[in-house]
């Protein structure tokens, strides 16, 4: 049978039945393939399309509407779009309840294929004049904005043509928007609009219409599901106000009104707009209103707690300065602006008695200075003769040390700037003002002092040098605070860079006096840091490497201090690059001369000779692989045969293979593990055992994948199965070995990791050997400085922490511990928690929350510190878990209020407390309220001070708990 | 209802330094008497009623202003209005007091009294803040302790 909508019944059919609407599809089909006409479709609607009941005409509407919305874009020819187009636009004029469907309808037709943009002059002025847009519902009003936003993207050049008629047409129909989605779509529009679309005499007029909105106070309704939120909406009106430079004047002027407006909202929304008008208005606008600009943006700054609000006015600030310096050269306003801020602000820093009054002032003129070339060059040029007349002037030293800060702020803007030839008058001065502060010789003023000189070396004179390489060798030989001596350690390397031959004459010959090194004794260990510091400097290098190893070979008994300074220094990479270290080497035969005296030393040393093995470890870090095998084939056999005389020698063997780098390989190797692994197991030296773990974690983490590595693993575990289990003795070394076994293989991304942490594990579980077995679990969650480092050339996968977490969750699975079993358990968690990322624990709250409980119960501190750490990690978060045990927890934590044995237990619980009040729900918390301050009352009265202050903070936290003025976010 | 604050212009004074942690505070063997520092560092940043500044800021309490006496369990805090008529002495009197009376142990008899001869009516504030029973009348105040709060909360 023949469809309906080929005969002219069709028309009847829409006006009766709804389900005709669901047949579109099969009649678009047909369209496609051929079988019915566009035309003739319309034909057959002709009945319904030209009825003359309203409701029946919007039928047909919707009808063809949605034919229209499910042919393919690029189906209609541009002469049956033109028809359908003057078919539309003329439907524009029929009553009001038809239009809904012919915007929509519209739609659809803008984006065909075919459509040709000559037809939209005609929609618009129709819709223009017979449709009142905000008398619409609010979907129609977004699709007469989106056919306007899509025709622009369309084609723009014809748009323009179509002149002032249309400007305002769009005018008037989002005058009295008020829906915000509508209102985010018109704003995020807009912007483009006005770009490619002349105003014309329509300025004002548009500026208006948009402005209107201007300050955005808006609250979303509670009820909405998908609020717009107010930031949302002031974010993007205000690229409307400031989209093209004609805005200028009526966009300034409103700003600067809303700027004295007493709203924050007004200030901060002004306050950004002006920093992004900055973008598009040209700098000549500014001029007229500078005076009340600053004026505003004065008061804004100076605000005493509001510090999104200053740092807003910060930022006004620096865009507004940049923008003007770029008519510094033609207009004198840009001039007169930065000399009204700084009369402005001398005032204010002249009168400041406090330093929070002086920085809040120079603040502002970093900011300025920091916004141009131009401005950096009038505020330094006036501001250094002034903060040095300032010094002079006030006696308040920290506002004395403050104003050195700001000189060096200075200096370092004016050098950023490319401008210290300019100023170079003024900038010669600061040097010697930190002269007259390191004077001073109270810490406070040298540490600034020497500070502000590094900053501003470059524009140290001679004749400054020799008074502060004075005080500066005074210090070094007589300070005894860590900080002191660090800062001028600093300095005397910074003025050796500028002054190598005066730095060389004064202080590493003359106050040093590096000929006769170890004559005098007194404050020597101070001298030899400083001048294995110098020896960074090429110039220095030489002399003093030279002399230091001089005094090494010839053992005399200073020369442990001379092996520790220069362990310190070259360990430190700002100081001493590879390349530096590598060069030492082959100059100077660092090497040899340290392993000479360690072999001098070793067997009389009364303490460990650390400094000696960490000084060769790190030189030979630093060789490239070639050097390292030299070295390592000149003295691994004589070496091995020492060990086999005396044990004590395998320190030095581990300290030259420590450091190797991983390609580096030689025949020695499975002679040294197994002899490693022997002596980890039987030598009755704590410190040889120790060494002997960490070579072989070294070895096992280093060695390449493949043949290498699993003949290394093979050699290991013949070793280790062959080993009697049943001896006591060897029960707790194994363990302690499984321990470094384990790290070894987890860093370097092994899963082998997992056979030997089951090990582990079982250990932990049996009584008589818990506590190694924790002690195990610590050894491979800890960092240690001198071992499995990248320093050392290590493989250090990233999540190897997590993967401990990981496994050691799966293996605690089900698993059933003996009461004396079950603390050393508990500890072994703590040691994990305490290393994992929190991010992961946060998944795991379920899992945690009850071990950290139940850690509480044992005396044993750091377990107990691990877990109220992460107890106080979970309440920050506002956890639930934890908020519905607080009945068990809070008695336990107030129990731990007065624990004896230690005061970070103590403080570490009282912190709890403070966090649980300040994060849960005051109806949470209330039932607690009275028996905690209760309870809270003895440590008030702790004897030491530490805890009082965090009882104090705990209970007055609690006092405030459901009481008003208590200021908790909802 | 906004009142113009009787002090408008206060003059600001520099923040002191915090306590520095010695090495005897952090053995668990010594015992650390409670000293005038301390009891200075409980309220020295009480917030001003009518300013956004510490006590400590506007010099109405110093050290030098702080007793102790810690075998006799005695402490007195002496505190000086920024002006001679200042409205809000009784109220910041008050404060120093719910702090103190909050984070001090309770062995302590506490003593707050206006600086001699630093305000117009200071027998009256004086003895306002010696009554037991009108202190606690005070707390019973709904108003009056939002406000104490509010100025002892970050204390």
């Amino acid at each position: 049978m023949e469809q309906v909508w080929f005969k002219s019944d069709l028309a009847e059919e829409i006006i009766k039945n709804n389900d005709i609407f669901d047949q579109t599809k099969s009649i678009v089909t047909d369209i496609l393939s051929g079988r019915l006409q566009v035309t003739t479709l319309v034909e057959n609607m002709g009945g319904v399309l030209t009825n003359k009941e309203i409701d029946n005409r919007e039928r047909g509407m919707r009808f063809f509407t949605k034919i229209l919305s499910e042919i393919p874009k690029d189906f209609l020819t541009e002469m049956q779009i033109k028809f359908v187009s003057k078919f539309y636009i003329d439907r524009l004029k029929d009553n009001h309840k038809v239009i809904p469907t012919v915007l929509e309808g519209y739609l659809y037709i803008v984006d065909m294929t075919n459509y040709n943009v000559q037809f939209s002059g005609e929609y618009f002025t129709v819709l223009f004049r017979e449709v009142a847009c905000q008398s619409q519902v609010r979907q129609d009003r977004y699709n007469i904005y989106l056919t306007i936003l899509k025709l622009l993207e369309r084609d723009a050049e014809y748009m323009k043509t179509l002149g002032p008629d249309f400007v305002y047409g769009v005018i008037s129909a989002m005058d009295g928007e008020r829906d915000p989605r509508n209102l985010l779509f018109l704003f995020n529009f807009l912007p483009n609009f006005l770009e490619k679309i002349p105003l014309g005499h329509l300025v004002e007029e548009m500026f208006e219409v948009i402005s209107c909105y201007y300050p955005i106070d808006f609250h979303p309704s509670p009820n909405d599901p998908a609020p717009v939120a107010r930031d949302d909406l002031a974010n993007a009106l205000s690229p409307c106000l400031c989209a093209i430079p004609e805005f200028a004047e009526h966009c300034l002027l409103l700003l600067i009104e809303k700027l004295d407006s007493s709203l924050r909202v007004a200030k901060i929304d002004s306050l950004v707009l002006l920093t992004k008008s900055c973008n598009t208005f040209k700098a000549e606008s500014y001029v007229p209103f500078l005076k009340a600009l600053w004026s505003s943006l004065n008061r804004e700054i100076s605000h005493k707690s509001d510090e999104v609000l200053k740092l807003a006015a910060h930022e006004s600030l620096s865009a507004l300065v940049a923008k003007l310096s770029t008519i510094a050269n033609t207009d004198q306003s840009f001039e007169n602006f930065i000399k009204g801020i700084l009369i402005s602000l001398q005032t204010a820093i002249a009168e400041s008695t406090t330093v929070a009054q002086f920085v809040q002032a120079t603040k502002v003129l970093l900011t300025a200075a920091n916004a141009s070339k131009e401005s950096c060059e009038i505020i330094t040029k006036a501001m250094i003769p002034a903060i040095l007349a300032f010094y002079e002037f006030k006696t308040a030293p920290k506002l004395q040390i403050a104003s050195l800060e700001f000189l060096g702020d200075m200096y370092e803007l004016a050098q950023h700037w490319d401008l210290l030839e300019q100023i170079e008058k003024q900038v010669n001065e600061i040097p010697q003002l930190c002269l007259t502060a390191v004077n001073e010789r109270t810490k406070e003023y040298q540490v600034v002092g020497f500070r502000t000189l590094i900053r501003v070396k470059n524009a140290l004179k001679i004749d400054l040098v020799v008074p502060f390489v004075e005080i500066l060798t005074y210090n070094i030989q007589h300070s005894e605070d860590d900080e002191l001596l660090g800062i001028s350690v600093e300095t005397v390397h910074a003025i050796a860079r500028k002054y190598p031959e005066l730095v060389m004459e004064f202080v590493v010959k003359g106050k040093c006096d590096v000929q006769n090194l170890i004559q005098d004794k007194i404050a020597l260990q101070k001298r030899l840091n400083l001048l294995s510091s110098l020896a960074s400097i090429d110039d220095f290098t030489k002399i003093i490497i030279e002399e230091m190893l001089k005094v090494i070979t010839s053992s005399n008994e200073e020369a442990s201090k001379v092996i520790k300074a220069l362990s310190s220094s070259l360990s430190n990479s700002s100081l001493y690059s590879n390349d530096k270290v590598a060069q030492i080497e082959s100059d100077h035969g660092l090497i040899d001369s340290v392993l000479t005296w360690l072999d001098s030393e070793i067997l009389t040393a009364k303490e460990p000779l650390e400094h000696g093995y960490s000084l060769i470890s790190n030189t030979i870090s630093s060789l490239p692989t070639e050097k390292q095998l030299n070295i390592l084939s000149k003295h691994t056999t004589k070496l091995l045969e020492k060990c086999s005389v005396n044990e004590i020698h395998f320190q030095m063997l581990e300290c030259l293979y420590r450091s190797i780098r991983q390609n580096v390989y030689n025949e020695h190797f499975e002679e040294i593990l197994s002899l490693a692994l022997k002596l980890a197991l039987n030598s009755d030296k704590e410190l040889v055992r120790l060494k002997s773990c960490y070579l072989i974690a070294h070895f096992l983490n280093k060695a390449e994948n493949g043949q290498k590595f699993e003949l290394m693993y093979e050699l290991l575990k013949n070793y280790l199965s062959s080993c009697n289990r049943d001896d006591l003795n060897i029960c707790p070394k194994l363990i302690f070995l499984y321990g470094w076994i384990t790290k070894a293989l987890v860093m370097r991304g092994s899963y082998l990791f997992q056979f030997w942490l089951k090990k582990i594990f079982i250990s932990i579980s049996n009584p008589e050997c818990s506590l190694q077995g924790s002690d195990a679990i610590k050894i491979i969650m800890t960092d240690f400085p001198d071992c499995l480092n990248t320093k050392h050339h290590c493989r250090t996968s990233l999540l190897y922490r997590q993967r401990m977490f990981q496994n050691f969750t799966k293996m605690s699975e089900n698993v059933v511990l003996t009461p004396e079993a079950k603390e050393a358990y508990v500890l072994s968690w703590a040691y994990i928690l305490e290393k994992t990322p929190k991010t992961i624990l946060n998944n795991e709250v379920n899992k945690i929350v009850p071990l950290a409980i139940d850690g509480l119960e044992y005396d044993n501190k750091d377990l107990i510190l691990v877990m109220i750490d992460i107890l106080i990690h979970f309440v920050q978060a506002k956890n639930i878990s934890i908020a519905q045990s607080l009945q068990t927890i809070l008695p336990r934590i107030i129990n731990l209020t007065t624990y004896v044995k230690s005061m970070d237990v103590r403080i570490k619980s009282l912190q709890c407390l403070y966090e649980i009040a300040n994060s849960y729900d005051t109806r949470l918390l209330l039932p607690y309220k009275q028996d905690i301050l209760i309870d809270l009352a003895p440590s008030l009265d702790d004897k030491k001070r530490l805890v009082r202050n965090m009882a104090v903070k705990a209970r007055t936290r609690w006092f405030l708990v459901g009481s008003p003025g208590e200021n908790k976010e909802a | 209802m906004t009142k113009t604050a009787d002090n408008v212009n206060p003059h600001v004074y520099e923040k002191g330094s915090e306590r520095e942690i010695t090495a005897t505070e952090r053995d668990e063997d010594v015992l650390d008497e409670i000293d005038e520092r301390e009891v200075f560092d409980l309220i020295r940043n009480i917030n001003d009623p009518e300013h956004p500044l510490t006590l400590e800021e506007l010099h109405v309490v110093e050290e030098q202003n702080v007793f102790i006496d810690n075998k006799d369990n005695l402490v007195r805090v002496y505190f000086t209005p920024t002006i001679p008529h200042c409205s809000m002495a009784t109220l910041i009197g008050l404060s120093i007091r719910v702090q103190l009376l909050r984070a001090l142990p309770s062995r302590f008899k506490v003593t707050v009294e206006v600086s001699e001869g630093t305000h117009v009516s200071e027998h009256a504030v004086n003895k306002q803040l010696a009554d037991k029973e009108r202190v606690a009348a005070a707390l019973e105040n709904n108003n009056l302790v939002q406000i104490i709060n509010q100025c002892v909360a970050n204390s």
